[in-house]
């Protein structure tokens, strides 16, 4: 019983889930912020949802989404989670939604490599590492 | 008959082939704007501390004045980003007659230090590019007299006891001819830079 279950976990861990593709972040000193975009490819047939990143770099990493007001400025609001319907991609590109790093705790310079934990409500905690690009 | 059908095509796509070439050159348009910028001059202070009489310090050039806060993480950097752009393409084009120079409306965090930081980590070519920083009163004229709004949001302590709070603002990069006069306005983060270096060699040098 106990080696069938641990099966199923393992065939669990390789089964398909929501891919992270194309992660960059802007270049940032130490002390200031930036910003992380990538593409979140659900390949399941189950909707899913992203509600935190971390990372050992930055202060604080909040979800963000820039928003263009009727005056014609630009402001950003924090929101609390990222539904992820079922086969479908979600864009995460500048000047939308963005994960925000706040009082980075090291430069960011171009072509460097930062980690990031990614939490799914069904997909679970995956691990990304993004590239430090200028765009 | 078919002679003449064939000499009136060709004129017509002589003359579509001449209206491509004058747009695409940029030559015969107008540009939108023409109107003092209200400027009053001030004092400010570039990357390196030194003082810039503004806007005198950019009379007898065209200049591109875009506004920007440096903790800003996605618009700001899609402008200034944007500049680098403009400027690459102005240096391929050996125009030499422009400066560009973004200012902050957050004069309090972005002290000339900063500004530096912000420009060096993403290899900003100073030789016409300048970051512009100053009094509080000062750069808050100067973003009322163009229309720059630039409105603090929501203030957080993180648990380190950093206070951290953002803007809400307007995206611009306004193009100003040598005698100081606005002459058209862009979005920053989202612009069309064939459009700029256009209107910039409509102007000239």
């Amino acid at each position: 019983m106990v080696l069938f279950l641990s099966l199923l976990a393992l065939l669990n861990s390789f089964s398909p889930k929501v891919k992270i593709e194309n992660a960059w972040v802007r270049p940032a000193a130490r002390g200031m912020n930036s910003a992380l975009y990538f593409n979140l490819d659900n390949v399941t047939t189950k909707a899913d949802a992203l509600y935190k990143v971390t990372s050992k770099s930055a202060e604080v990493v909040q979800l963000h989404s820039t928003v263009k007001n009727n005056d014609g400025t630009m402001g950003m609001k924090e929101i609390k989670q990222i539904a992820i319907p079922a086969k479908s991609v979600v864009k995460f590109e500048p000047g939308g939604y963005h994960v925000m790093l706040i009082n980075l705790k090291r430069s960011l310079r171009p072509h460097s490599k930062i980690e990031f934990t990614f939490y799914f409500k069904s997909a679970g905690k995956v691990k990304v590492k993004a590239i430090v690009k200028k765009e | 008959m078919k002679t003449t059908i064939n000499k009136m095509v060709n004129i017509l796509a002589t003359a579509a082939l001449l209206l491509i070439l004058l747009y695409s050159c940029g030559c015969g348009q107008k540009l939108p704007e023409n109107r003092p910028s209200g400027i009053k001059p001030v004092r400010l202070l570039n990357q390196d501390s030194s003082i810039i009489n503004f806007p005198d310090a950019f009379k007898g050039k065209t200049l591109l004045l875009s506004f920007i806060y440096t903790n800003c993480p996605d618009i700001c950097p899609m402008t200034t980003h944007n500049m680098q752009l403009i400027q690459e393409q102005l240096k391929k084009e050996n125009i030499d007659y422009v400066r560009l120079a973004e200012m902050s409306f957050d004069p309090a965090r972005d002290t000339p230090h900063i500004l530096k930081e912000f420009g060096d980590i993403r290899d900003i070519d100073y030789k016409n590019f300048t970051f512009l920083t100053g009094n509080s009163q000062d750069i808050k004229n100067i973003l009322d007299s163009m229309n720059i709004l630039a409105l603090p949001g929501d203030t957080t302590k993180t648990e380190s006891g950093n206070i951290v709070y953002f803007f809400t603002h307007t995206d611009r990069i306004t193009l100003i001819d040598k005698e100081g006069k606005i002459r058209n306005e862009y979005r920053g983060s989202k612009t069309n830079i064939q459009q700029i270096i256009n209107d910039i060699k409509t102007l000239g040098d």
